[in-house]
């Protein structure tokens, strides 16, 4: 009984009876009506639901017989695990969808009844065994489409919806002679036999027919460039329609192309290029686009392509094992995310992104915002992050590197300009655009982002994630968000308590080097978080993302694999991303941190997947062993590395995203979350060491450190805003310790861990001190500052320790760290590089000197006088800092000792070294000469720029001059050239999208002109031109 | 009558000719009746083409009676099939042209021209 009430044959009787009856209730009054048309809608969902069920419990694929005979003689349907998972997921996403559309549905029958033969058909699309059969449900679809446009009177609506017929009419005729034509040379329409027969489907007219079914399958997803129709009616549909011609309709289309796919085993190059091409040029032509329906709709049109390409490429290098993962985690992906922005754009009434209505203000509509572009993007925890992942290493693994590339440019292409989009929501408006939507108008949105976030489960369990502590980070940011209505520091303890105990958890299965980064980096992002105390508003959603953030370390730390890592690598990214949206001056910073960590993620992707196509496994440990050939995985994963540290040419995300967060964010960015890229980096270095090549390449890393530090150096020398002075300096810092991993030998690596500690400590102690200052005295201008040593002690007292330990003098342990790696340098013989080393220091000593002298020193800045000492909630965190910093001076053994032996064993034997104590190390290494040397060279130095100076102002030495004069020289000697060259790349990126979308002329004749022409063209690809003249 | 040609082949022939046209005049016309009957001619032609692909020269009408036993009509009776897909299409074809000509007029209210040039708003 039950089994006959969900068979899937009712999905039909349901939606034709549906179909007819609906006009009868009309007559009956509104409520039949529409508990009519919601009886039938439910009853085809329960229906793909039921029998999906029972699918996954094992049940075999339901065949649906037609007509008391069977198939080929009669029309079958099938439903199994495919179609099920389409129908299941269609069907819920139309559900939601009628309650989104409902406004305009509700009282007209016409609109009620399409919608209902829409679901059924695209359901049938997705059955059936025969292929005029699939024409039949093809045109049902379509028709059903035509009508449902009409719901939009505007003139540009309608007349994109008569394009829209006409292209897609063109392309329905494209299938239905092929059809005609597969029937007259095989006899069948049967799907089935076709494939069975494939060997017999040949010569001039079956070759046709087959390529015009899939001209129209591969037209309907709408292919670049013969796609402006569909584009005109994603732009001027209303939102709900817009979003089910994108997921649903699409949807159908592609299971007919994956079902006939064995049909089309030569022409996969061509599907694949099809996909490619659309993926590739959609995004590009994306970036130029403001209209958010329009943008969405290069995003479908972009996606849809991926998916297509995906299932070519997958088909043909035989890994249809990864098939269900990618493909399905990519359709599950759009399906949900799509819509959700859809219906956001369509309650929110917001049809161009230049559009003022802020979203600053409205948590939860940011929240949600936030999670459907992440989805998009690809990244974690989304279905699209774990297809992608799958889709990589499947490409890479069979040598597929330039679709590799492709999918990678792709991605950030569309992350650009859906990330703008969202970005430029946040920016606070000047009028409230009214009452935000109701719940009711929000609740399909919040039913896509939930069945989002179960298929990223899903499919997070079916890449082979078995460990649950992976989601331990986001499931506490998830608690905390739900007390998210306390007072900020209520809130702030609960997080830091939060981050303690699931932090320890974490971290207690670390091992070797990440057990003491999870050592140094934990305890110390504690303490700087504590330090948020000092301010008491509300601050809604930071603490969440910042616990989030914080435990993404520790989990990152103990990943075995690399797919483990690069989660929680991505986690670290996003979460930091949307913690620098939340400072109100972030603006375009945030966009350009989050695309530069992008491309350092896909680099180190690339690097992964290169690291598992040679070692055939994703474990990390697999690093150690790995054979000769890593050298362009290393490659890779280093330069993935260096972006997100702000290396030398890539740095120019870093002084906007560490100037603009928030001051006590840009602490935990400065001193734990740039950690992470040093631990990554590390941990890719092993790969180098064991191939010889890569010894060559790591050289080159070292110098790209210190490239990085020189000219961090120099950039900080050159402000005159003390907040970005220090965001320059980390840059700088950060290039020590690359150099001193690039070293890679035993000695080169404690100094990088001891030289991690001192930064970590150093950073946390000056970002600190420099929030207090700006929130006393409003500034973060050297010229509004001055004489607040007297003002503040403690802070003078504690930011000097830190200074010393930083610049390198003696006794404090940024001095243990300068000389290792000096040292280090100069044992391995890169002389030129400790010679470099030097020079940095003494620039280092420049910038830190004008830090200390414009803050604490001279006379106080106007109306300064009554600026009191920093808040104590600020103090704390830097005394304890302080003290770490004199711990580990003193007693450099509590690090050293635990670092050497954390070193891989086969790897210490560069060096016979015991746990001596620092002095003992410098002893062993007879440092003398090398300390007499570089104290000589920089004071040299010094005595030179002093007199260049006076030979060339000839003026006494007052001390802002003084820097005037050498900011002025750097400013004209070191151009930004950095800044020049991407804002380079953005403008060419703009203009080649503003050439190519030059095709979409707004003319329906043209776009259906291109359908043709696209038609011809694959034939003619297919074919060679051979063709044209056989089939003539 | 008889002719030297099969009429099959003058039916394909015709069938293609009036797609093409149809087509043609889809991709020409500025003027969307004019598409739109373009669009019938195409479809017309198309049905033609359908048909004539079942057609067996010298064959029967396929129904199984007295005059044509099950054995013969493998291979006397013309193939049914593709007389039955033309049904379909046509009625598809036709609801088809129905919505065109609805979108039609309603275009037509909206800017009292029936030129597709009135119709390029959405672009790029």
């Amino acid at each position: 009984m039950v089994a006959a009430l969900f068979h899937p044959l009712n999905i039909f009787l349901l939606g034709l009876g549906g179909g007819f009856v609906i006009p009868l209730l009309y007559r009956l009054g509104k409520p039949w009506l529409h508990a009519g048309f919601w009886l039938a809608l439910v009853g085809i969902v329960a229906v793909c639901a039921v029998s999906y069920a029972q699918l996954l419990q094992g049940a075999p694929s339901i065949e649906v017989l037609t007509a008391g005979s069977l198939p080929p003689v009669s029309i079958n349907l099938r439903f199994g695990a495919w179609e099920g998972f389409a129908t299941v997921s269609v069907g819920l996403v139309a559900l939601l969808g009628a309650l989104h559309l409902w406004d305009r549905l509700k009282g007209n029958y016409g609109a009620l009844l399409l919608y209902l033969i829409l679901v059924m058909g695209i359901d049938g699309m997705v059955m059936t065994r025969d292929l005029f059969n699939l024409f039949v449900f093809l045109e049902i679809v379509s028709i059903a489409t035509y009508g449902l446009l009409g719901l939009e009177r505007t003139p540009q609506a309608m007349a994109a919806a008569f394009k829209y017929i006409m292209a897609t009419v063109i392309a329905s005729t494209l299938f239905l002679l092929g059809t005609v034509l597969l029937y007259y040379v095989t006899g069948t329409l049967n799907i089935d036999a076709l494939i069975a027969g494939r060997a017999q489907i040949a010569g001039p007219i079956a070759t046709a027919a087959l390529l015009m079914v899939l001209a129209c399958l591969l037209i309907e997803l709408k292919p670049f460039p013969a796609n402006g129709w569909g584009l005109d009616v994603y732009e001027t549909a209303p939102s709900g329609i817009a979003s089910l011609v994108s997921v649903g309709v699409s949807a159908g289309v592609f299971f007919a192309l994956m079902k006939l796919l064995p049909l089309f085993e030569g022409q996969l190059g061509v599907i694949a290029a099809s996909g490619g091409i659309s993926f590739l040029f959609s995004n590009l032509i994306g970036l130029k686009q403001t209209k958010v329906q329009r943008m969405l709709g290069y995003s479908s049109i972009s996606q849809m392509g991926l998916m297509a390409m995906a299932l070519a490429l997958l088909t043909e290098v035989g890994a249809e094992a990864s098939i269900p993962l990618v493909v399905g985690g990519l359709f599950a992906n759009h399906l949900f995310a799509k819509p959700g922005l859809f219906w956001l754009a369509g309650v929110l009434r917001q049809d161009d992104v230049e559009a003022r209505t802020s979203l600053a203000g409205r948590p939860l509509l940011v929240a949600l915002l936030a999670l459907f572009m992440v989805a998009i993007a690809g990244l974690p925890p989304f279905p699209g992050f774990w297809a992608k992942w799958e889709l990589v290493l499947q490409l890479t693994a069979s040598g597929k590197l330039p679709w590799v590339g492709l999918i990678l440019i792709g991605s950030l292409l569309e992350a650009a300009y859906m990330f703008n989009w969202f970005v430029r929501a946040l920016q606070p408006a000047e009028v409230r655009s009214g009452r935000g939507p109701d719940l009711v108008a929000l609740l399909p949105i919040y039913g896509v982002a939930l069945l989002l976030v179960a298929c990223g489960i899903i499919a997070a369990r079916l890449s082979g994630i078995a460990a649950l502590w992976i989601f331990a980070p986001l499931a506490t940011g998830v608690v905390l968000y739900a007390l998210d209505g306390l007072p900020g520091r209520v809130k702030n303890v609960l997080m830091l308590i939060a981050v303690a105990l699931v932090g320890f958890w974490l971290s207690e299965s670390t091992v070797g080097i990440a057990r003491l980064f999870a050592a140094v980096l934990l305890p110390g992002g504690l303490v700087i978080a504590a330090a948020g105390l000092y301010r008491d508003d509300p601050r809604p959603g930071y603490y969440p993302m910042l616990a989030t953030l914080l435990l993404s370390i520790p989990a990152l730390l103990r990943s075995s694999n690399s797919l483990e890592f690069f989660f929680s690598w991505e986690i670290i990214t996003l979460s930091s991303c949307f913690l620098i949206a939340k400072s109100r001056g972030a603006g375009p910073h945030v966009l350009t941190f989050l695309l530069f960590s992008l491309v350092s993620a896909f680099f180190l992707l690339a690097g992964f997947a290169g690291i598992a196509a040679l070692n055939g496994t994703t474990d990390l440990s697999a690093l150690l062993t790995s054979g000769q050939d890593t050298a362009i995985a290393f490659v890779l994963l280093a330069i993935g590395c260096l972006i997100k540290a702000g290396a030398v040419g890539v740095h120019v995300w870093l002084p906007g995203a560490y100037a603009e967060a928030d001051d006590d964010f840009t602490a935990m960015l400065s001193a734990v979350v740039s950690k992470v890229a040093m631990f990554a980096l590390l941990t890719g270095t092993y790969l180098a060491i064991l191939s010889k090549v890569s010894l060559e390449i790591a050289h080159g890393v070292a110098w790209v450190g210190m490239l990085t530090t020189i000219a961090g150096a120099l950039l900080a020398l050159n402000q005159n805003d003390f907040k970005r002075l220090l965001a320059y300096s980390s840059m700088s810092q950060l290039g020590y310790i690359v150099t001193a991993i690039a070293l890679m030998s035993h000695l080169g690596w404690v100094t990088a861990l001891y030289l991690v500690a001192n930064h970590m400590m150093v950073k946390g102690i000056l970002f600190l001190a420099v929030a207090g200052i700006i929130l006393r005295t409003g500034t973060r201008e050297f010229g509004g500052t001055g004489g607040l040593a007297r003002a503040m002690p403690v802070t003078f007292v504690l930011f000097t320790v830190a200074i010393i330990s930083m610049s390198g003098l003696p006794p404090l342990m940024g001095f243990g760290g300068k000389w290792l790696l000096l040292s280090a340098m100069a044992d391995k013989g890169w002389n030129a590089l400790a010679i470099a080393g030097l020079i940095a220091t003494f620039l280092g000593f420049l910038y830190m000197i004008r830090l200390i002298t414009g803050l604490f020193l001279g006379p106080r800045a106007a109306g300064q006088q009554d600026v009191g000492e920093l808040p104590v909630a600020l103090l704390i965190p830097q005394a304890l800092l302080v003290a770490g910093i004199l711990v580990l001076s003193f007693y450099p053994k509590l690090l050293m000792d635990p670092v050497s032996a954390a070193i891989d064993p086969q790897f210490a034997s560069t060096l016979v070294w015991e746990g001596m104590s620092l002095y003992t190390i410098y002893g062993y290494w007879n440092p003398i000469p090398v300390m007499m040397i570089a104290v000589g060279v920089a004071a040299v130095l010094g005595v030179v720029a002093w007199f260049f100076y006076r030979s060339g102002v000839h003026r006494s030495g007052h001390r802002a001059r003084f820097y005037g004069y050498y900011r002025a020289l750097i400013a004209r000697t070191v151009p930004p050239l950095a800044t020049w060259f991407w804002a380079g790349v953005r403008d060419v990126a703009l203009a080649a999208a503003a050439s190519f979308r030059r095709v979409y002329t707004g003319d329906g004749q043209t776009y259906a002109l291109c359908v043709l022409l696209y038609f011809l063209a694959l034939y003619g690809v297919s074919t060679g031109l051979a063709g044209f003249w056989i089939a003539a | 009558m008889t002719t030297g040609l099969p009429v099959s082949t003058i039916l394909l022939v015709t069938g293609f000719c009036l797609s093409l046209i149809g087509i043609w005049g889809m991709l020409t016309h500025r003027n969307i009746l004019r598409i739109i009957i373009g669009f019938a001619v195409m479809d017309t032609g198309l049905h033609i083409v359908m048909v004539a692909t079942g057609y067996v020269t010298g064959g029967t009408a396929p129904i199984i009676d007295k005059a044509l036993s099950k054995a013969e009509a493998a291979q006397r009776a013309i193939d049914p099939v593709p007389s039955a897909l033309v049904v379909t299409a046509i009625v598809i074809g036709l609801s088809v042209t129905a919505v065109m000509l609805s979108y039609a007029i309603r275009l037509y209210a909206a800017k009292k021209t029936l030129s597709i040039d009135a119709f390029t708003e959405s672009k790029w």
